[in-house]
């Protein structure tokens, strides 16, 4: 083994052992005592922030990939750099700030939160829908046309199917940064896990603090990680194979 | 077969690519669409599919006018391939070449039959190929791809758009050949647009010559070389039309046009079959230390030895 | 809408020096960020397997939502006596922009043209002289880019941080909601929209100075 390859792996080993030693001290300082000791309480509150997370992306997802694909037809098409530049500038806007406008839209309350984790979410996967459907070649959409598909075979069958990989990246950044923000949601009284999070801030109390912070951290990664395998189903294996390929030259 | 009648297209922003063309092509002809870039091949072959509406005129498909056929059925009838291949990167190569006959619910025997007579018909092992994707190929392997998909499910008529063009010119001349063969057994009826006149010669029964959208001459390649209609064609055709002509004329033509002469025994020379090229002929006519050359006689014995003056005579016969 | 006008004509001295503190966190975070995260990229790009660890582990902390992140950090912050206010923000920050940076940089330096590459060790140049002369200059662009990345991304995460004191234009939002002044909560909303908005646009316009001009 080369000196490089000892830094890697010296490297690797110090990040899991922050990791371990993290999850060994507050154990064994029994941080996560809420958890613990109301599970009802932490069961309703995981439950409405999964309920805001999928509420609010799967209303995202089912407008945003449409919408991707409207824009994307000949039809449609002097109208996609309007969303596309909604959709860049949009996403320079921080999550507090589209929390806070979305209550003073809806007042204080879940659905306010629906709403802007809604409005948020739907930018990055209107953006991917559309980079992605725009990258097709279009020499294969022309040889599909010439050989007889219909445009909905085309966009079944060619499009969508290379578009595949932008399209889960977006949804997967989408989804990820939702159930982050969703930990804000308890600031416009939409509830979840953030609630414990902002009681420990407000009781400097680290029981509370731990019992909400781990457990949302948990979920992001683990959706995250989710998404990473999912994309092995959902991106047809030649494209798969030639993004590595030209990856690696 | 093919009957194009005054046909335009003027394109939305003005641009008028095809200007009142005329063209009749018959059943398994092979008739290349050759002229200068932005001349309009490309256009008048979509128009063909319907991949480019008409401005004015009428084209017809086997006695039926395309305006009465279903579009997407009749494009699953003819064989379309284009230059950057468009293979389909999310597709294995059988599911590629298989598309059509997908789409036309053929069953799985008669696929699998087809498939594996296409790419022996390539010169592609089936079973090596069949899982790969298309990013997995050379590019000279992903254009016979391109060719065998659309040859899939038999059209009578196949349109293809420079399909060797993106490839180097040892591998075109053998994918040229390769194609030539295919289309002696398979007779299509072929339109092939290129803008390389050796290649059009080298596999063109006529060629149609395109010049700004107007049609300059539609003829056999060798009238092209040796009878150009106008200035435009003469020099499209180039300086050394001549010697391109030769090629497209075998030793027996040159037997049937001149008497030559009976050869004397005893002979130290090349001996040239019916066949041949007569641009190999010359070629060997002027070699530095050439030999003398003969020709084979259908009778027996042998015709020589020529000389390049036989040559000229031949070529001043054939341009009179 | 009048109501919203007076508020502004107010507060606007607050607005501002609020603007100026998220601007100092910024500074303080970035500075620190980049100094960490373009020696760091360029160092990776000679050990390709430490780059796949530290990568993956950025990503990994990328997707570790702020608040939480800050949750996590008071605690184990509280054991130096600094659980709360700018310390913690400015860690999270760095932490933050850590992958945009790093990862635009290890690209940068590894994309750049192998001829260009292969010409300055012709040229006979050192390694380090053709770090600073060739790559570092045609990486910029993408450098540039993850910085940018970077800066509107903690501009976002900044306002969150005045939830555990570290000041800024959050804290509107936070004491706008507190005393149910929604004045101040679209005023704080506002700003750091403008502010990420215009941080976006500058960085972008810096960027294209550094793009070579074929790009432009
Ligand atoms: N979709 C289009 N819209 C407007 N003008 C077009 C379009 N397609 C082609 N043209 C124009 O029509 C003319 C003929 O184009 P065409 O593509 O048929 O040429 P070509 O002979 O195939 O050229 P090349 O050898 O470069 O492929 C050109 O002037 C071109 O600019
Ligand atoms: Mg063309």
């Amino acid at each position: 083994m080369n000196s490089k390859a000892v830094i890697a792996w010296i490297v690797k080993i110090a990040f899991w052992v922050v990791i371990i030693a993290f999850f060994w001290w507050t154990i064994s300082n029994n941080m996560y005592a809420q958890i613990l000791e109301n599970p009802e309480q932490f069961a309703g509150l995981l439950g409405r922030h999964l309920q805001i997370v999928l509420i609010s992306s799967s209303l995202a997802l089912l407008t945003a990939v449409p919408a991707g694909i409207l824009l994307t037809r000949p039809k449609f098409k002097k109208y996609e750099w309007i969303f596309v530049n909604t959709a860049n500038l949009g996403q320079t806007i921080p999550s507090i700030a589209i929390l806070a406008l979305a209550m003073g839209f809806l007042g204080i309350g879940i659905q306010a939160a629906i709403l802007a984790l809604y409005v948020y979410s739907l930018l990055p996967i209107l953006q991917n829908t559309i980079a992605g459907l725009k990258s097709v070649d279009p020499a294969a959409k022309d040889a599909a046309a010439g050989m007889g598909m219909t445009p909905t075979q085309i966009l079944f069958k060619i499009e969508l199917p290379m578009a595949a990989s932008s399209m889960i990246a977006g949804i997967r950044t989408a989804i990820v940064l939702n159930i982050g923000t969703t930990a804000l949601a308890y600031l416009i009284g939409g509830g979840g896990l953030g609630v414990w999070i902002f009681t420990g801030i407000q009781l400097f109390d680290n029981t509370y603090l731990i019992s909400g912070a781990v457990p949302v951290t948990i979920l992001a990664i683990t959706v995250d990680q989710l998404f990473r395998v999912m994309q092995l189903f959902l991106v047809p294996k030649g494209i798969r194979k030639a993004q590595k390929a030209a990856a690696a030259t | 077969m093919i009957e194009f009648t005054n046909v335009s297209k003027t394109y939305p922003g003005g641009v008028k690519a095809i200007d009142d063309i005329s063209l009749s092509i018959g059943h398994g002809e092979f008739v290349v669409l050759l002229g200068p870039s932005g001349c309009g091949k490309t256009t008048l072959l979509r128009m063909v599919n319907q991949l480019e509406e008409l401005t004015e005129g009428e084209i017809a498909v086997e006695g039926s006018s395309i305006h009465d056929l279903n579009k997407i059925d009749m494009r699953r009838n003819i064989g379309y391939v284009i230059q950057s291949n468009g293979l389909f990167p999310n597709m294995t190569i059988e599911d590629n070449v298989m598309v059509v006959p997908a789409m036309l619910g053929w069953s799985k025997e008669k696929k699998k039959e087809r498939f594996e007579y296409l790419m022996n018909l390539i010169g592609m092992p089936p079973e090596t190929y069949r899982k790969n994707f298309p990013h997995e190929l050379s590019g000279g392997q992903q254009q016979r791809i391109g060719v065998a998909r659309a040859l899939a499910a038999d059209p009578p008529v196949m349109l293809m758009d420079e399909p060797f063009g993106a490839l180097d010119p040892i591998i075109r001349a053998r994918i040229q050949e390769e194609f030539l063969d295919i289309q002696r057994t398979l007779k299509k009826t072929i339109l092939f647009v290129s803008h390389d006149i050796d290649e059009a010669i080298k596999l063109a029964d006529r060629i149609v010559l395109l010049k700004d959208g107007k049609l300059q001459q539609f003829d056999r390649p060798e009238e092209l070389l040796n009878r150009p209609a106008n200035e435009f064609v003469s020099e499209f055709v180039g300086e050394d039309s001549v010697l391109k002509s030769l090629s497209l004329y075998q030793v027996q033509d040159m037997k049937a046009k001149l008497t030559l002469p009976e050869a004397s025994d005893g002979l130290d020379g090349t001996v040239f079959k019916h066949g041949d090229s007569l641009r190999y002929v010359l070629s060997h006519l002027l070699h530095p230390t050439p030999k003398p050359v003969y020709f084979e006689r259908q009778e027996g014995g042998l015709a020589g030895p020529i000389s390049v003056a036989h040559i000229e005579a031949f070529v001043r016969e054939m341009t009179a | 809408m009048g109501d919203f006008l007076s508020y502004l004509g107010r507060n606007y001295a607050d607005i501002f020096s609020y603007t100026i503190e998220h601007i100092q966190l910024l500074g303080v975070s970035l500075t620190l960020a980049i100094l960490i995260g373009v020696p760091l990229g360029i160092y990776l790009t000679t050990n390709e397997q430490l780059a796949a660890t530290v990568l993956q582990a950025a990503s990994i902390i990328l997707t570790i939502p702020s608040i939480a992140l800050f949750g996590v950090m008071i605690p184990i912050l509280s054991l130096v006596g600094q659980g709360i206010g700018f310390l913690p923000a400015v860690i999270a920050l760095i932490l933050y922009s850590q992958l945009p940076i790093i990862r635009n940089t290890y690209t940068a330096i590894n994309n750049v043209d192998p001829n260009i590459r292969d010409a300055a060790n012709g040229l006979g140049m050192t390694t380090m002289q053709r770090l600073l002369k060739v790559e570092i200059p045609n990486g910029m662009p993408l450098i540039m880019a993850g910085i940018r990345t970077a800066t509107v991304l903690s501009i976002g995460i900044g306002a969150i941080a005045a939830f555990i004191g570290s000041g800024g234009l959050g804290v509107l939002i936070d004491m706008g909601i507190s005393r149910g002044n929604q004045n101040m909560i679209i005023a704080g909303a506002l700003a750091i929209s403008i502010l990420a908005i215009a941080a976006d646009f500058g960085l972008k316009k810096i960027q294209m100075k550094f793009s070579p001009k074929e790009i432009q």
